[in-house]
């Protein structure tokens, strides 16, 4: 595998990751920019207006069937919330030409063409997006800002972050608010769109058995060519300065069978090397099967069939997932409070933390061998106040030592601690 | 070993099979880091009646037993627990239990062999005790309970039910808190010694190895086990017709959601993929992305998504899901039934059909990206009597004249049935 950089344009990068692993090329674009309570219904509504069509390829039907000749080419987009930046996300996925029952040598070229086409070159009706579909678009997200509740362990873990970050970027919903929607209307919207494209950060990333001629197309190609050099505010993942908070408990009821409990927990850090340190003492605390969580929860105390924690690096942040029978709140609390106090007090063996690292760098090694994640990687290296290679990476989880660790676990502190449960009986 | 070889997607199969009757596959991909093996036995939810080879009489165990085995073959006599051994070893070990198959996994880039040894050694040697089998019937219980929270879950399990009359693939992989309360170690036992027998058993390994000698690595760690003949496996006869066309449930989501289930019939070995893809490419000219019926359902608010089209099957059963949400999953139903007969009227388009195919082409190509995805998809169909290259090669050859067949052969609405959760 090699990886490339190219600066194409101030504010527009391109990256490019020789490998001939697989048989599929992956042309990946994001555009990035802060996370803010007036524009985040707005980014939501242009990435769905997006796929419905563009200027050649004016509906979604027309695209599918493209797609379908470019022997099922496959094109996702979506929003994602990466720390306080918010990103449309743009993927098209191709079989490389080796691969092909008939090779034209093209199919590259034309999977970035048409991308960039859909990204860039949008349906415009009377200086405006397409009326018809700004509406439908709205009305989809509409349900799926309602629909937010139907998966009851992602939504228990949304409902964390929101009351964890009240009033912050990081607390808001990556979909926006239905009360935003009503008022955009398709002129403001595509006014907005040009100023969005005008200055969000832009990276273009494409994995696969390619060259560098790749540079050249990508170049040259008409829409980039339109693109203007920016000087884009995206957010670079910090350390942030946590205020002590008093922990919080927050319940809500539901129609559950499961209860849900999510603990947020701030991670007070004092450099950036302690957040590979953090990442080993997650870990250990509940990122495995061989976890805390999972072995006292699940294992011992048979309370949970799901018991672990997740580290944002983005934020400094842990947290705790576990989905248990609704009467045995307390004594999972209780549990899960002893593991905290374990972690300080360095309650694991030499042996548990070399397994665990082992278990970290097996994940790293394997991130060139999965397509997207390697994008995924490079991208969020992107967003990083520092730069590391896969190499640099492995080594510096091979460095944490216990007394690292147990610092760290010295540093959290419960921020929030959410409840999903049933209804109470009434008496 | 005998060697197939894929011109297509330029991948090579090894196959052998060994003395004690366990299949071995092995497909080289040179260059990765990770390391991928599987190991499953022919034995899912659906097997709880049978004759274990050298009985007369049948056996019928409770509903769940096939899952109930999978969590506790991890548990050893001294103490330790497999899948902390394994994780220990830096490895991402799993299993999980299907309809028709149970499979015990790990993928990783280093300590391949120390955690083939852990793998080979737990898979061979259960250890249950009364006490232990009664631990795991909480972790189970609440698996249970999980499942019962998600709408996804019980819309497919309510399809089932309404398809089938007798055949246990209406009923739930984990079973109930009500069957798995008669589980003991005596069932837990004979199950495993009927079918965790290797001829009843295949491995797939996929990585970066010399296949002769991944071979013998695995030969070396076999313990000494006859094969024990074939197992006869019980299934109640089941109708042709289905139990009931609709199925409602209430649950608290925001936006209903259906599934239509379409029951086919068995379907031989033979001839199975050909009608594997027949089937794929028809509801992708139906309902798919680049559909007619999906536009207007989408344009007219009533769909968001492209649906999930599957054909599932296994001994003894058949049947197509297309499952999604929508505000009106009866009009979707009525919509979908009356893009049925105008098909049937009119005929597939053939630019259609050559388009799809393109397509469903492309998505065979790319199943062979990554190790795990390759060894799984080898696994699941040898169970069936696959060999997985077959797609590529089928679907080359598949014509209109069979895919208009098999339209009209499974795509009746007396078969079909519709299930649907919403808000009370």
């Amino acid at each position: 595998m090699q990886y490339i950089e190219k600066q194409i344009k101030k504010g527009i990068k391109l990256h490019l990751i020789k490998t001939e692993k697989f048989k599929t090329n992956l042309i990946a674009v994001f555009l990035t920019l802060p996370m803010a309570r007036k524009e985040v219904t707005k980014n939501a509504l242009i990435s769905a207006v997006l796929r419905r069509g563009c200027k050649n390829i004016p509906t979604s039907t027309q695209i599918s069937q493209e797609l379908e000749e470019m022997y099922g080419a496959s094109f996702d987009n979506g929003i994602d919330k990466i720390g306080d930046n918010h990103v449309l996300k743009f993927y098209l996925e191709s079989i490389n030409d080796n691969y092909l029952p008939e090779k034209n040598g093209k199919m590259l070229e034309i999977s970035i063409e048409k991308l960039l086409e859909i990204i860039f070159e949008p349906l415009i009706e009377d200086g405006k997006f397409k009326e018809e579909y700004v509406q439908q678009e709205k009305e989809n997200i509409k349900r799926i800002i309602a629909g937010k509740a139907d998966n009851k362990a992602s939504y228990a873990y949304d409902r964390c972050i929101e009351e964890m970050y009240k009033n912050k970027p990081y607390g808001l919903y990556k979909y926006g608010y239905t009360e935003d929607l009503e008022k955009i209307t398709a002129k403001e919207l595509y006014d907005y769109y040009l100023q969005l494209i005008s200055k969000c950060k832009i990276d273009i990333i494409i994995s696969g058995n390619i060259n560098d001629e790749v540079i050249k197309i990508v170049q040259e190609n008409e829409n980039i060519k339109k693109l203007e050099d920016r000087e884009p505010q995206f957010i670079k993942s910090s350390l942030e300065d946590k205020a002590e908070v008093k922990e919080k408990e927050i319940i809500e009821e539901m129609d559950v069978t499961q209860g849900k409990i999510v603990i947020g927990m701030d991670l007070h850090l004092k450099n950036k090397e302690q957040k590979y340190i953090a990442l080993v003492y997650n870990a250990i605390l509940g990122g495995s099967a061989n976890s805390k969580l999972f072995q006292e929860v699940r294992e011992k105390a048979s309370l949970a069939y799901t018991a672990g924690s997740i580290y944002i690096r983005y934020k400094s942040n842990v947290f705790i997932k576990c989905g248990i029978e609704i009467k045995n709140y307390s004594q999972a609390i209780d549990i899960i409070k002893k593991q905290l106090e374990d972690m300080k007090k360095g309650d694991f063996s030499e042996e548990e933390l070399q397994n665990i690292k082992k278990g970290i760098i097996s994940t790293i090694k394997s991130i060139d061998d999965e397509q997207d994640t390697e994008v995924t990687y490079f991208f969020g290296q992107e967003l990083s106040i520092q730069k590391i290679t896969i190499d640099e990476y492995i080594k510096k989880i091979e460095n944490v030592t216990k007394e690292q660790i147990i610092e760290v676990a010295n540093t959290v502190t419960i921020n929030t601690i959410y409840f999903l449960r049933n209804f109470r009986k009434e008496d | 070993m005998q060697i197939i070889e894929s011109s297509k997607v330029k991948e090579k199969l090894y196959i052998e099979k060994l003395e004690n009757g366990l299949t071995v596959m092995f497909i080289p991909k040179k260059g990765i880091q990770k390391k991928y093996v599987i190991w499953g036995t022919n034995y899912g939810s659906n097997d709880s009646k049978f004759i274990v080879p050298g009985e007369q009489k049948e056996t019928e165990v409770p509903k769940g037993v096939a899952h109930f085995l999978e969590h506790k073959m991890f548990e050893q006599e001294n103490g330790t627990n497999s899948l902390d051994t394994l994780t220990s070893l830096g490895v991402d070990a799993n299993a999980y239990t299907t309809n028709d198959h149970t499979a015990y996994l790990f993928e990783c880039t280093e300590n391949f062999y120390p955690a083939l040894d852990e793998l080979m050694d737990y898979v061979q040697h259960p250890y249950f005790t009364d006490e232990n089998v009664e631990k795991e019937k909480g972790i189970i219980g609440q698996e249970i309970m999980m499942y019962d929270d998600y709408p996804e879950w019980k819309v497919y399990l309510n399809t089932l039910e309404a398809m089938y009359h007798e055949h246990p693939v209406k009923l739930d992989i984990t079973g109930t808190i009500e069957t798995i309360s008669n589980i003991d170690k005596n069932i837990l036992y004979k199950c495993y010694n009927t079918f965790y027998n290797p001829s009843n058993m295949v491995m797939v390994i996929c990585g970066d190895f010399e296949p002769e000698k991944i071979l013998e690595e695995i030969k070396k760690r076999l313990i000494d086990k006859k094969s024990n003949g074939e197992i006869k496996r019980i299934y109640p006869n089941e109708p042709d017709t289905i139990v009931k066309g609709k199925v409602e449930q209430n649950m608290d989501v925001s936006q209903p959601l259906f599934t239509i289930g379409i029951k086919d019939k068995n379907t031989d070995e033979k001839e199975i993929v050909k009608k594997h893809i027949a089937i794929e490419i028809i509801l992708d000219a139906l309902l798919g992305k680049s559909s007619k019926l999906y536009k207007e359902l989408y344009d007219k608010g009533m769909i968001f998504s492209v649906p999930s089209l599957d054909y599932e099957f296994s001994k003894g059963y058949a049947h197509i899901l297309i499952t999604g949400q929508s505000t009106e999953p009866e009009k979707i139903y009525e919509e979908f039934k009356k893009a049925v007969s105008d098909m049937k009227q009119n005929g597939i388009n053939l630019d259609t059909i050559n388009r799809i195919k393109k397509s469903i082409y492309g998505a065979y190509v790319k199943e062979y990206n990554d190790p795990a995805d390759i060894a799984r998809m080898f696994l699941a169909d040898s169970f069936k009597g696959i060999n997985s290259f077959d797609y590529l090669e089928e679907i080359v050859v598949v014509n209109e004249e069979y895919i208009e067949q098999v339209f009209k052969d499974v795509f009746n609405e007396n078969k079909m049935v519709l299930s649907v959760i919403k808000k009370a």
